[in-house]
């Protein structure tokens, strides 16, 4: 597929979804959604004389959509009303009625089921029927109290007891109905037998989903923001080492890209926008309500890795400003919730699955073969070195990880009162490169226990997990494989082959070592006390406790140059990150109004410390230097720097949600955030929020509609901050006493060592005492919609984010200064971001064996700069010789975040050197030519997914994609030039591009290396098969059997021509931040998984 | 019940007590005053310690010199010194606002104002109190400001005056930043010290200053116009070179190449020169490396000394001296263009000769033999085929009977044809084009030596940077005297100078018979080059917006450079602050 028809799909995929939402939007007719709303809403008029309970009930059930069930015993009370009510709620007629005749109802959904009272007189049962006894279970055997058995085509009709068993008199050919809130109802005929066992399977359309919301959960019907929430049935499959993995593509407007194929590797996980200058984009995480510390944990990779994947219950994503500002200064860029799995009451399984998975590397890199190698160097001019082999580094640097994971898990609940989750896992992750690999081994405890008749509540979430991360010199290994003469053999006479003044990679990959172990606590306990009905205090204490060992060593190796002595680079990092939240909830429901008050205080204290040792000089003797004894010498110095801060931040917040009728929904929220990292002037920050919803779909005149089962409509605005551009300390003075660099200076002129030059006293930062959070103001509008009894759901939401205050370590005002910048807030400088997100999701079944799930989501984001008082704010720099200071991105006044910003490169000139337009028509090349070219950061951002079910058998593709976007291949820049390859140098064909060139030609920053970066990805495909145990005669030991196959980045349609179009290895300038810059970046895999789930 | 809430409430309310905090930040890394300084050295040595990295190549230096016809840096084989272009467009007079050169100049000029600003503000109030050495320290850093000051009128044409750093600094152009600057200057010169030279500012370095101020006054007061040069002016220059010449604490050097060596602090010629002891890293040689061929390694004794290919002379500046001299070789003529010090024995001269240049075609005494630490590579302008030891393929020099072996040195740097295969040979012609641009095109300057205390030719120098000498003063008294009508007296003082390299009687350049300005500042070049004066020298001799190698541009505006883009946006929330320079 090239990129026309990518951009066809594309289109046709956008076209498709909006015509759906046409039809949805242009149909008249609406239906009334009876479900969650209570008996009191409900009115009837009833006049009825000498009735018996029967006929008031037939009535009712003519004008409502209840229905009643009831045994035989109901229909034979002789008892009779006489009743004449106009308008009267349903709740009362039914008490009354209940008092009467000694009934009790009980409402499920649609359903209202009677039951005579024990003490009502017994009478025998008809010989015409049967009595038919049974249990109702969900899927794993659980049974099911409460669930709902009907004669089908009768009225009569019984309910589960606690044990879920049931026993209903009806007629020997019967059919009975089964229905369970939240299950597919079930249709079994009785066929003479007495005992009839069913077993509901649940129904993810019908559940009234619960959204983890800012300190607690909303009904989906009451939310009011933007969220976008993700259950565990639904995260990408496969081998996933953090949470941001298993959201990829998942939750419009949340673009989520890896930086590389790495195990575990970093992530730019960017919602709705980029909204800052720096780094700090990434949203922020909160773990069963613990807020996790952006700090760097000193693991090279994703410092979210030490979350177990499996353990994850949901994630949800608050999006809009509505949602996020109870998290105020933080939550500029969004939030992530994140909530592990809990017991579930009523319900005792071990689950223990495990898998095993092969990475391959995905898409090798076109250089030259050995024997394209041999005609092409002479032909570019060179003098062809032919060692004689035929050697493929791509394929001799890589190999075939293999990657498995177990998990064993516990769950349950004993009582009421007491349920639990506990698990163990080990996740071992091998990368394609070796020296690569990610290995976690965790646990989980989540406890929750209920005391003074569930008043009293307390949640306990532990969570260890220790992780060893080991990473190859990516740079290096990469730059060789595509880099090295193909006819130089690997092994000389058994060893490896000495190159000419390099390393060669197989002795790199032996001593070179990089590995990082960290161990990382994360565990809260929050008790919580409902004082008086409605008012809940809940206390929240948590802690996150992480500590790293790094260790970055090359073993000496006498044979080349540089490389004889041996280093040792060691680094512990330590972060304490704890948290105390005091919250007071109150929820009060009187007629139609329903309000519930949030009230909290927050302290969170986050303490780093690191320390790095630089040792070099190490003997060769076979141990390795990080075991190995050594001495600081003269000539090899050894030198420790640390780094510590502490932070804390006390917040003030909250909410108050009001709903009336469940039609009208408002929410306002407001926090007050301090942080000790703001400047003296700007200790607090207020982070108001409001929102309005509207249930369309309960309005009267959507009674009739049959259309329509969900209708909502959403409006919020809101300001949230970010602090994570803003490093400890930067608002205080710092001078410090300084030997180094320029600060001393022999003053009397007889100086001979160091110890005689005199200490300078050196300005390190000036004070700032207005340095503040920059603001992200929101405005949200959004449509929830549900038709065709919500077998087609979808979410429509228009944002415009406007990112102020932005924070800039920026050149000083007056040039006469101490130092060269100072940090900011620019004034008036505005980020906007605005976009239109679109959720579809359809169910339908082509039989009842054969179901199926498709949908997606796509988002359009517009980001710009506006009044910035810069020409131009350069970042990503280009690394190399005579490259200094050559900038990739640049961001200009109504140009995207991410810009690429450099010359544009026109062709080679008879010279054979370079041209590029001259934009300032003065017949020079300078800088004042560059221009903005094109943005790394996608227009647009897509995903869809097919999900298929055939009995036992189920099958699911993941897809996803990017358009609008470029990428600057800074790999082809670096190593691809003629020159290079007139010395023996691999090369793609890109080298030898224009056949005038010269071989002295630059690789000058140009768009010569600009390059489309949209790409279509099935990002995962899952073929499962369900084993009944009992089929193997298991029945009595397991719930479920389960066998997975899943692929991995199986295919990617894209223009770019490196490993992979998901990239972001750029260096940044002066903290600004970079994207899309592509160098040496480490290969994305494939990966073929296989998996094992057996449930007990 | 009621007891349950109070003592909810009271439970939660000390709760928040426990955790109420003041968010005042607490430092753990850093302290907000270290503690170890004195007080005086502590303020002055940073201020002083700055200055050579004002001066540094990338910085000040490369300002001076690249744009100037005595020197060009091309883009090194298409891989190296491209660096965004700014070297390119420093040369051909295209600098644009966001060249990184200007900007990098202008930042660490100012910010070592700064730092003398920031001294002043301490020493100010302990000298108030009558603190002899605070006073006298105070005395060096409004000289120092001054100076640094200058540098700011001569690149940019403006002066940023601050006396506070409450305040907002004020920007002085012409004739208010000349005032400024001489007062400054003048507050202090007759109660500085006379005796802590070269190291620091003394009372002669303060009247080298105001001479040059008052030779380049024309210049200043009007940038883009025709200099008019007043006889106050010249005669305050010679007033203040008189008062230098006549201390009888200066000499001139009879070996001209000693003023650039380790032990130049001792020089008697040196007035003004930033203390280098190889004891710091920053202590740089960026001077002596950057033009010297990157193949080049300057001093066996380190495997990682090397050159790196940077800037060479320009053919129009080597034809100065081949106009000067006519069939007569400079390096025979002149004692200031070339040292040799390589001695290499007729044996392998011949051996050298007889055969194609390539190190295929080398017999095996195409070496000759000498101990690794004296070994010293030739100095001033080089030409030809250079000499130097050889890596093995160990990395490790070829060594000989007690020593290292010296060869013509290898090519191993570029994508020349010669790469690998022939020699490091500099070749005249220097160019933008492809050819011209290759790793050894053009003359290359060895003025400064390889300090023998820095392990890799980069850091840990015993060399002075000299920033004002004895010979500067002659030329600008001669000048001045020249401008004033008095030719007989300039002549006297140009040939002072010529004539006092005595050290290599052969090459001690003849006296002048004659001199005009052309000739004067011909003889300036000769004496002072690649030493930051020939930009202001071709100004204030009208010659700068003349034609030389891939220079055509002749913008009287670019005699001054733009203020940079960084600097203006930054300042630009302030109206009229910091305004561009014209014609930028």
């Amino acid at each position: 597929m090239n990129s026309l028809t990518i951009k066809q799909f594309i289109k046709l995929t956008f076209q498709t979804f909006c015509l759906l939402i046409v039809l949805a939007l242009l149909n008249p007719v609406l239906a009334a959604d009876a479900r969650g709303q209570k008996l009191d809403n409900f009115k009837v008029n009833l006049s009825v004389d000498d009735a018996t309970v029967i006929e008031v009930l037939r009535q009712i059930e003519e004008q409502t959509e209840f229905k009643f069930v009831y045994d035989r015993k109901v229909r034979r009370l002789n008892k009779t009303y006489d009743i004449a009510y106009n308008g009267v709620s349903l709740r009362s007629i039914l008490e009354l009625m209940a008092k009467d005749a000694n009934l009790t109802f009980r409402r499920i959904n649609h359903t209202i089921s009677i039951d005579v009272k024990p003490e009502a007189p017994k009478r025998v049962v008809e010989v015409a029927f049967v009595t038919v006894a049974g249990t109702v279970t969900d899927e794993y055997g659980v049974p099911l109290a409460g669930a709902s058995v009907a004669e089908k085509g009768t009225a009569n009709g019984t309910i589960t007891d606690f044990d879920g068993n049931f026993s209903i008199d009806v007629e020997e050919d019967a059919v009975l109905e089964v229905s369970y809130l939240g299950y597919k109802p079930q249709e079994v005929a009785v066929n003479g037998r007495t005992t009839v066992n069913i077993q509901l399977v649940q129904d993810a359309t019908l559940l009234d989903d619960v959204v983890v919301v800012g300190y607690g959960t909303q009904r989906k019907s009451d939310v009011t923001g933007a969220i976008g929430s993700l259950k565990s049935e639904s995260f990408n499959q496969g081998v996933v080492a953090n949470p941001g993995q298993l959201l990829q593509g998942k939750i419009a407007g949340v673009n989520v890209t890896s930086v590389s194929g790495e195990p575990g590797a970093a992530q730019n996980i960017i919602i709705r926008g980029v909204g800052s200058l720096r780094s700090g984009t990434t949203p922020l995480f909160v773990v069963d309500g613990f807020v996790i510390d952006n700090s760097p944990t000193g693991v090279a990779s994703n410092p979210l890795n030490f979350i177990n994947p499996q353990d994850i219950a949901s994630i949800d994503v608050l999006k809009d400003a509505s949602s996020a500002a109870i998290y105020g200064a933080r939550a500029a860029n969004g939030v992530i919730v994140i909530t592990t799995k809990k017991g579930r009451t009523g319900r005792t399984e071990m689950n223990l699955s495990m898998s095993t998975a092969m990475s391959t590397l995905a898409n090798e890199m076109e250089v030259f073969s050995a024997s394209e190698f041999r005609e092409q160097v002479p032909a570019v001019g060179g003098t062809l070195f032919d060692a004689g082999a035929n050697t493929d580094w791509q394929d001799e640097l890589t190999r075939t990880g293999i990657s498995k994971n177990v998990n064993f898990s516990l769950s349950g609940s004993s009582s009421d009162s007491f349920s639990y989750y506990v698990s163990t896992g080990l996740d071992d992750q091998e990368g394609i490169f070796n020296n690569s690999s990610l290995k976690r081994y965790s646990g989980r405890v989540n406890l929750t226990q209920k005391a003074i008749d569930g008043r009293f509540n307390v949640d306990l979430n532990l969570t260890a997990s220790r992780t060893v991360n080991e990473r190859p010199d990516t740079g290096a290994l990469v730059t060789d494989m595509l880099q090295l003469n193909p006819t130089l053999p690997v092994y000389t006479n058994g060893a490896p082959t000495l190159l000419d003044e390099r390393l060669n990679p197989i002795v790199r990959n032996r001593i070179y070592l990089d590995e990082a172990n960290n161990n990382r606590i994360l565990a809260n306990i929050a008790p919580s006390l409902e004082i008086v009905k409605g008012l809940t205090y809940k206390l929240n204490l948590g802690v996150d406790y992480s500590t790293t060992n790094r260790d970055v060593q090359f073993i000496p190796y006498a044979l080349l140059e540089g490389f004889e002595d041996g280093s040792l680079n060691t680094s512990t990092t330590t972060n304490t990150n704890t948290l105390v939240e005091n919250t007071l909830t109150y929820t009060y429901a009187e007629g139609d109004h329903n309000f519930t008050l949030l009230a909290g205080h927050s302290y969170q204290e986050t303490k780093f410390e690191q320390k790095v040792f630089e040792l070099d000089g190490f003997a060769d003797n076979g141990i390795e230097p990080r075991y190995q004894d050594q001495i600081s010498t003269e000539v090899l110095p050894t030198t420790v720097n640390s780094v510590a801060f502490v932070n804390e931040q006390q917040s003030f917040f909250g909410r108050v949600n009001y709903a009336y009728m469940d039609k009208y929904l408002v929410t306002a929220t407001m926090r007050a955030d301090g942080s000790s990292k703001f400047g003296a002037n700007n200790k607090y920050g207020y982070f108001p929020s409001v929102a309005l919803g509207w249930n369309i779909i309960r309005e009267d005149f959507m009674a009739d509609n049959t259309l329509f089962s969900n209708l909502k409509l959403r409006a919020s605005w809101g300001q949230t901050g970010n602090q994570d551009g803003i490093p400890s300390k930067v608002s205080l003075a710092s001078y410090v006493d300084s030997k180094v660099e320029n600060d001393t200076y022999p003053l009397n002129g007889t100086e001979v060592t160091l110890d005689d030059y005199p200490f300078g006293t050196v300005p390190v930062r000036t004070a700032y005492p207005d340095l503040k959070w920059e603001v992200s103001t929101q405005t949200n509008i959004g449509l929830d919609f549900g038709l065709f009894n919500g077998s087609f759901t979808g979410t429509l939401d228009y944002f415009n984010k406007v990112a102020s205050d932005v924070v800039l370590f920026s050149n000083r005002i007056d040039p006469i200064q101490p130092t060269e910048k100072v940090w900011t807030n620019i004034p008036d400088l505005e980020i906007q971001n605005s976009g239109v997100e679109l959720t579809l999701d359809y169910r339908g079944n082509f039989s009842e064996d054969f179901t199926y799930n498709i949908g997606g989501n796509i988002s359009f984001t517009d980001n710009k700069v506006v009044n910035s008082q810069f020409e131009v704010i350069t970042t990503g720099a280009a690394q190399g010789a005579g490259q200094t200071g050559a900038t990739i991105n640049g961001y200009i006044n109504d140009e995207p975040i991410g810009t690429f910003y450099m010359k544009e490169f026109i062709g080679i000139g008879d010279d054979g050197l370079n041209q590029f337009t001259d934009v300032v028509p003065d017949g020079q090349s300078l800088d004042n030519d560059r221009t903005a070219v094109g943005s790394a950061l996608p227009d647009v951002l897509y995903a869809f997914y097919m999900n298929f079910n055939y009995k036992n058998f189920d099958l699911g593709l993941n897809f996803n994609g990017v358009a609008g976007n470029k990428i600057y291949n800074h790999t082809a820049m670096s190593l691809f030039t003629k020159g290079q390859l007139s010395r023996n140098l691999n090369t793609t064909d890109f080298a030898v591009q224009f056949p005038n060139e010269d071989n002295s030609n630059s690789n000058e920053v140009s768009t010569r290396y600009l390059e489309d970066g949209g790409f279509l990805r099935l990002n995962n495909a899952t073929l499962g098969y369900n084993l009944s145990p009992q089929s193997i005669g298991l029945g009595d030991w397991m719930n479920n059997i389960r066998f997975t196959l899943t692929g991995q980045n199986l295919f990617v349609i894209t223009d770019y021509s490196g490993f992979d179009p998901e990239v972001n290895t750029g260096s940044t300038l002066d903290g600004i931040q970079t994207f899309g810059i592509d160098r040496f970046t480490y290969p994305t895999p494939r990966t073929l998984l296989v998996g094992l789930n057996v449930s007990f | 019940m009621k007891n349950r809430i109070i003592i909810t409430i009271v439970a939660f309310c000390a709760m928040l007590n426990w955790n109420c905090t003041d968010l005042e930040e607490e430092r753990l890394d850093e302290s907000e005053f270290g503690g170890q300084a004195e007080t005086i050295s502590g303020a002055i040595a940073p201020a002083y310690g700055y200055i050579s990295w004002t001066w540094r190549h990338t910085n000040y230096y490369g300002l001076q010199l690249i744009p100037s016809d005595e020197a060009m840096l091309p883009y090194r084989g298409g891989t190296d010194w491209f660096d965004g272009g700014k070297f390119l467009a420093a040369h051909a007079h295209t600098i644009t606002p966001s060249n990184d050169l200007v900007g990098d100049a202008w930042n660490e000029l100012t910010t070592n104002i700064s730092r003398t600003l920031a001294a002043i503000e301490v020493l100010s109030p302990l000298a108030d109190e009558g603190n002899q050495e605070a006073l006298g320290a105070l005395y060096e850093m409004k000289a120092l400001r001054g100076y640094l000051n200058m540098l700011m009128l001569d690149s940019w044409g403006v002066v940023l005056r601050k006396e506070s750093s409450d305040e907002l600094s004020e920007v002085l152009r012409g004739q208010e930043a000349i005032d400024y600057i001489e007062s400054e200057l003048t507050s202090v010169v007759d109660v500085i010290n006379t005796d802590r030279g070269p190291g620091r500012i003394t009372q002669a370095a303060v009247w080298g200053f105001l001479a040059r101020l008052h030779l380049n006054a024309a210049v200043y007061r009007d940038p883009y116009g025709t200099p008019s040069f007043t006889s106050e002016d010249m005669d305050s220059v010679i007033e203040y070179t008189d008062n230098i010449i006549n201390s009888g604490n200066f000499s001139l050097s009879p070996e001209y190449f000693a003023l650039f060596n380790d032990d130049n602090n001792s020089n008697p010629e040196l007035i003004f020169a930033l203390d280098q002891r190889g004891v710091l890293n920053r202590e740089h040689s960026r001077w002596a490396y950057w033009s010297i061929a990157g193949s080049m390694f300057p001093r066996p004794e380190f495997t990682s000394a090397d050159g790196t290919d940077g800037p060479a002379i320009t053919s129009d500046f080597y034809q100065t001296w081949v106009d000067a001299y006519g069939d007569v070789d400079p390096a025979e003529a002149d004692a200031r263009f070339y040292q040799q010090n390589t001695i290499i024995p007729d044996a392998q001269l011949q051996d050298f000769e007889g055969r194609a240049q390539e190190v295929a075609t080398e017999t095996e005494d195409s070496y000759y033999c000498i101990a690794p630490n004296e070994f010293e590579m030739d100095r001033g302008i080089l030409r030809g085929v250079q000499w130097g030891p050889r890596k093995g393929d160990d990395g490790a020099f070829l060594t000989c009977d007690g020593g290292v072996r010296i060869y013509p040195v290898q090519q191993r740097k570029g994508n020349g044809p010669d790469r690998d295969v022939g020699y490091v040979n500099h070749t005249l012609d220097v160019n933008f084009t492809n050819e011209g641009s290759l790793h050894n095109t053009g003359y290359r300057v060895s003025k400064y030596q390889f300090s023998r205390t820095s392990p890799n030719g980069n850091n840990f120098s015993s060399v002075d940077l000299v920033l004002m000498r004895l010979a500067e003063i002659y030329l600008m008294r001669a000048e001045a005297k020249l401008r004033n009508g008095d030719t007989g007296g300039a002549l006297a003082d140009v040939n002072t100078v010529r004539t006092s390299r005595t050290a290599r009687p052969e090459q001690t350049p003849e006296a002048l018979e004659s001199i005009d300005l052309d000739v004067m500042l011909r003889e300036r070049g000769f004496e002072l080059y690649w030493e930051g004066f020939r930009r202001g020298d071709q100004i204030r001799f009208g010659t700068y917006e003349d034609t030389w190698t891939d220079k055509t541009d002749s913008d009287i505006f670019h005699r001054l450079f733009p203020i940079p883009q960084s600097a203006v946006d930054a300042a630009s929330g302030i109206d009229g602050f910091l305004n561009q320079n014209e014609g930028y």
